[in-house]
């Protein structure tokens, strides 16, 4: 080191003594990953310790790594600032050459092996080989005598090292957090970019099963940055199902049909504070219907195909029967506050989210609102998710002004004095899921034409003429179609 | 204001509202200061003068002014629902008193061969029993006076007790794993509908209305239909602090409807006042309170402005909401001919059906006399007698308008019987006693899972052994229904965030979700 540090004040190209010891040295960090092989299995405990500083102390290298080339840009302006660039290199050299031994100690005491620690590894390893050059030709290109290929070696050596620390701590944060930390929140345009790459195909599974839909999910959140593609702690991948089942260095994980002996779910049961409990590392503990998920799929025969497990329910998708959302109204909100008290009515959001919609709510004034007061809301068509008009004076003629509510789900006219002629202008309503009926004048006839909406899966008919009271039992059975 | 001959200098001297401290500080001591003042005015002058020497009128003033600023969001204000609701409103039919689990709906076919033995220890454990029973020389284990059929699709069971709530297990989502921890009717209703063993904290009912708001300017948002005792039952009482708003504001309290007579008292004009002069007096009245709350600033003054004109709204709509007299025959066949009779159960749940109808956001329909701790067989068939057949109607009534879609219905109460019996044990008899471990409710309609039976008790209906459902947990579920995020919908009292669900973290209970 002291050789190195020595180089900084020398003149003409480098000096022996300079090469060598960077030879030396660039040896020896070659020759440290076939001498101390990570085998993935863990080794001192001092090692991790010490070795547990690297993402602390690695940040230190990154930032004084960036300094340089802003110092010998804007050096060409202020020497005094390119003079400090080449101390600032000299520093980044022992900080990356501090970050590198703990980071090996970190991996090597922990265990961690897999491609993306190898990748992690190598591009430290090339980092600090490009910074030791770096530290060696600078002089001489800084004192405007370099001669030959030392002119511009310098040149073209700072942006590569650049480039290697950028990549290389990219892989380190895909450790920490998992290669997909960057992009799983990425705006879905950008999604489509092949750079990104979000979807990780198994085919080791089929695209329907319970395991694809509902264990990986699990897997994958929880489990995959220390057991993934990535890094492969104890040996052990569940990024696949295939990986799963192959088991890691205790065995394998998962025993179909006896969740007693899947090490996998040992280690999720097992007291949080349990030396070898699952998730580790203080990384939040699977939730209970999770675990009861895992649970079911191992005793059931942990099978890769299986749609669905006898005994356990899936909670609503909320994401596949997620509808579009409503045009942001949110500029328009005092108008349409102005216009509900105008008329007496209420337009509430269905929740929080204003892209859920509006409720168009007639309760308060039914007798009084008609057609033409449902005409003059007709310019907050687009908002409005549910229109009540239970009980109100409006008439057939108002499904010209209804079928301009695209986002219309539910559509409530009881009560009303409508026959049904025109009901089929709704057909555009293509999200209308709900509409009820009940106590009008409509009959079988009218409301034939509403079976050509795909997504009505709700039609209520009670006391119309089309189900009269009287035989409501045969009727009920038709109302709600089978979902 | 006459000057305090104390005092010498208050009309300029600092108050705490001037002191450089925190704006929270200074409003809660304005909050405190107008109830003192309002305390001090019923103990007549004394109070008041001290209060006016004390803080002088200016300060008094700029107190009724921050003192509004502490006032509670308005429903706009919380954003609610946090997330798209599956149910808009909730129809609560309250079994208070305690059905026996294992006699309605938890079938434990086993426990026929087990008559009069004794319940093992080991399934008891270190329980602590009610006084009632824990004297007893023995624990004999009494098996249901009643069968089992299976019924619907998913092939539940269900007592003979209940025939018509059998034609509707397809629709049910059965709890067979609710567990409390109270094991005395006040504290476990209390409980149930609170979050908390201790009267003050808001109801359920009240949290909805607070949280959601109105939906129908012209009813309650938050209704309650007591049920008229049986003298046949053991009739435990219910009281209004079951449906008390507690620390939120007096106008999220249900409003009761009256079994008898009148359903609201003093609801139609006195002789001689008619509907204009009604109008006259309550501005007037409604003047002199905003003058009030202008000088002080008390939420409470608002409360007493918004129910008055509540009232005046209901002078119209209630007798249209009480009316029965256009429901067709069709409606007399479902619920049966006792429905007419007001204050029947049967009547009140098909005016919960209207309530829905019209928008009432929360219906809680009390049924009282579960509390059968003795004569079971002959007193449990009249219980379910009065119950399954309107429970049945205004389910299926609510399905056939199209209302079960978005309208939460849930069948509960504050806790479950025990299996061995309480006093005499004999073939044709037996009593049972609290059991707050382990007892069955169940729910319908928006936001939850028809058909499912959830949770699991051992052979002897005594401890859950898989997915126990605590009050707390219910209730969330309930919320989560109805688009609140439990953990979210909260009100600063006392320090804490208060919330229905209390400080023991509570969960939804996902496996009961559609």
């Amino acid at each position: 080191m002291a050789v190195e540090s020595r180089s900084v004040t020398a003149k003409s190209n480098p000096s022996t003594p300079v090469v060598i010891a960077s030879l030396l040295v660039t040896l020896a960090l070659l020759t440290l990953p076939f001498v101390f092989r990570l085998d993935g299995k863990p080794h001192a405990d001092w090692q991790q310790f010490l070795g547990r500083f690297h993402p602390l102390i690695v940040h230190l290298p990154i930032g004084l790594m960036l300094l340089v080339p802003i110092l010998e840009i804007v050096g060409r302006r202020r020497p005094s600032l390119r003079e400090a660039a080449g101390f600032v290199l000299t520093l980044s050299l022992f900080a990356c050459i501090g970050a590198l031994i703990l980071g090996y100690l970190l991996a090597y005491g922990s265990g961690e092996s897999g491609p993306l620690v190898a990748l992690h590894m190598w591009g430290g390893i090339a980092l600090t080989i490009g910074v030791i050059a770096c530290v060696a030709v600078r002089p001489q290109w800084a004192s405007g005598e370099a001669q030959g290929i030392f002119r511009t070696l310098y040149l073209v050596l700072l942006p590569c090292v650049v480039i290697t620390l950028a990549w290389t701590a990219h892989e380190g944060g895909s450790l920490t957090h998992g290669p997909n930390y960057l992009t799983e929140f990425i705006p879905s345009p950008l999604k489509r970019l092949p750079l990104v790459d979000t979807a990780r195909a198994d085919t080791s599974s089929a695209p329907n099963s319970f395991y694809t839909k509902h264990i990986h999910p699990i897997l994958d959140a929880n489990c995959v940055a220390c057991h993934g593609a990535g890094k492969v702690k104890g040996g052990l991948r569940v990024d696949t199902y295939a990986q799963l089942m192959k088991g890691g260095h205790d065995g394998r994980v998962i025993v179909g049909g006896q969740p007693e002996k899947s090490i996998l779910l040992q280690r999720i049961t097992l007291p949080s504070d349990h030396k070898n409990f699952m998730p580790a590392e203080g990384k939040p503990p699977l939730k209970p219907l999770e675990i009861a998920w895992i649970r079911a799929w191992i005793q059931q025969g942990a099978s890769s195909s299986a749609a669905s497990l006898v005994g356990i329910a899936v909670p609503y998708d909320a994401k596949q029967a997620s509808l579009p959302p409503v045009e942001d109204y949110s500029s328009r909100m005092a108008e349409i506050a102005q216009a509900a008290s105008a008329e007496g009515v209420t337009m509430t959001p269905v929740s929080s989210n204003l892209r859920d919609g509006l409720i168009l709510n007639t309760i308060d004034v039914a007798s009084r609102f008609g057609d033409a007061q449902l005409a003059k809301l007709e310019k907050f068509a687009p908002y409005i998710v549910e229109v009540e008009l239970g009980r109100t004076s409006v008439t057939d003629a108002s499904f010209d002004t209804l079928a301009k509510f695209h986002h219309l789900r539910a559509l409530h006219l009881e009560g009303t004095a409508i026959t049904g002629a025109g009901l089929a202008k709704l057909h555009a309503l293509t999200e209308l899921t709900y509409i009820n009926l009940s106590e009008t004048k409509v009959t079988t006839a009218a409301i034939s034409t509403l079976s050509e909406m795909k997504n009505l899966k709700h039609i209520y008919l009670y006391d119309t003429p089309a189900q009269p009271i009287a035989n409501q039992a045969a009727a009920q059975a038709a109302a709600t179609k089978a979902p | 204001m006459k000057q305090h001959p104390l005092c010498t200098d208050t009309e300029h001297g600092p108050t705490i509202l001037d002191l450089p401290i925190a704006a929270g500080l200074k409003t809660e001591w304005a909050a405190l200061q107008t109830r003192r003042h309002f305390l001090g005015r019923a103990g007549k002058v004394l109070g008041w003068a001290a209060m006016a020497s004390l803080a002088g009128d200016k300060a008094l003033r700029s107190i009724g002014q921050s003192a509004k600023m502490a006032a509670a969001p308005t429903p706009e204000q919380l954003r609610l629902p946090h997330f798209a609701p599956r149910a808009k409103r909730a129809i609560y039919l309250f079994m208070s008193g305690a059905p026996p689990q294992m006699d309605l709906l938890d079938y434990k076919p086993n426990l026929a061969q087990q008559y009069d033995k004794d319940l093992p220890e080991s399934v008891r454990g270190t329980q602590q029993l009610t006084g009632m029973t824990a004297g007893q020389a023995r624990f004999p284990i009494a098996p249901s006076h009643w069968d089992f059929k299976q019924y619907g699709n998913s092939g539940t069971w269900i007592s003979d007790l209940l025939p018509n709530t059998a034609k509707m297990v397809d629709d049910l989502t059965i709890i067979k794993s609710m567990n409390t921890d109270a094991i005395n009717h006040e504290p476990a209703i209390m409980l149930l509908n609170t979050g908390n063993m201790n009267a003050g904290k808001p109801c359920l009912g009240s949290w909805l209305s607070y949280g959601l708001g109105s939906m129908n300017d012209n009813l309650p948002t938050f209704m309650v239909l007591l049920s008229k005792t049986n003298p046949k039952e053991n009739n435990q009482p219910v009281s209004s602090r079951l449906w008390s708003s507690g620390y939120l504001s007096s106008e999220y309290s249900g409003v009761g409807l009256r079994s008898a007579g009148d359903p609201v008292l003093y609801l139609s004009d006195p002789q001689g006042v008619d509907r204009e002069v009604r109008r006259k007096m309550l501005d007037a009245v409604n003047a002199i309170n905003h003058q009030t709350y202008d000088e002080l600033g008390d939420p409470e003054t608002n409360s007493r402005i918004s129910q008055y004109e509540m009232a005046y709204r209901m002078q119209a709509s209630v007798p249209e909401l009480t009316d029965m007299s256009k429901e067709p025959q069709s409606t007399w066949d479902l619920y049966g001919a006792e429905a007419k009779e007001p204050g029947t159960f049967a009547y009140n749940c098909l005016m919960a059906r209207r309530m829905a109808e019209r928008g009432v956001r929360f219906t809680q329909v009390y049924k009282r006399g579960w509390d059968v701790h003795s004569d079971v067989t002959k007193i449990l068939p009249v219980l379910c007698q009065e119950t399954d057949r309107a429970s049945y109607a205004l389910i299926t009534d609510l399905k056939q308008r199209g209302l079960l879609d978005d309208t939460l219905v849930i069948w509960a109460s504050e806790f479950g019987r025990t299996v061995y019996s309480q006093g005499g044990l004999s073939k044709d008899n037996y009593g049972r006693d609290h059991h707050p471990r382990c007892y069955t409710s169940w729910m319908a309609g928006g936001g939850v899972r028809p058909g499912i039976t959830y949770g699991e008790t051992d052979d002897f209906s005594y401890n859950v052994v898989r997915d126990p459902v605590p009050v707390r947990d219910f209730n969330a579920t309930i919320l989560h229904c109805l688009g609140i995020d439990h953990n979210k919908l909260t009100y600063k009292f006392q320090g804490l965030d208060q919330k229905l669900t209390g400080t023991t973290p509570a969960s939804v209970v996902q496996g009961l979700l559609a």
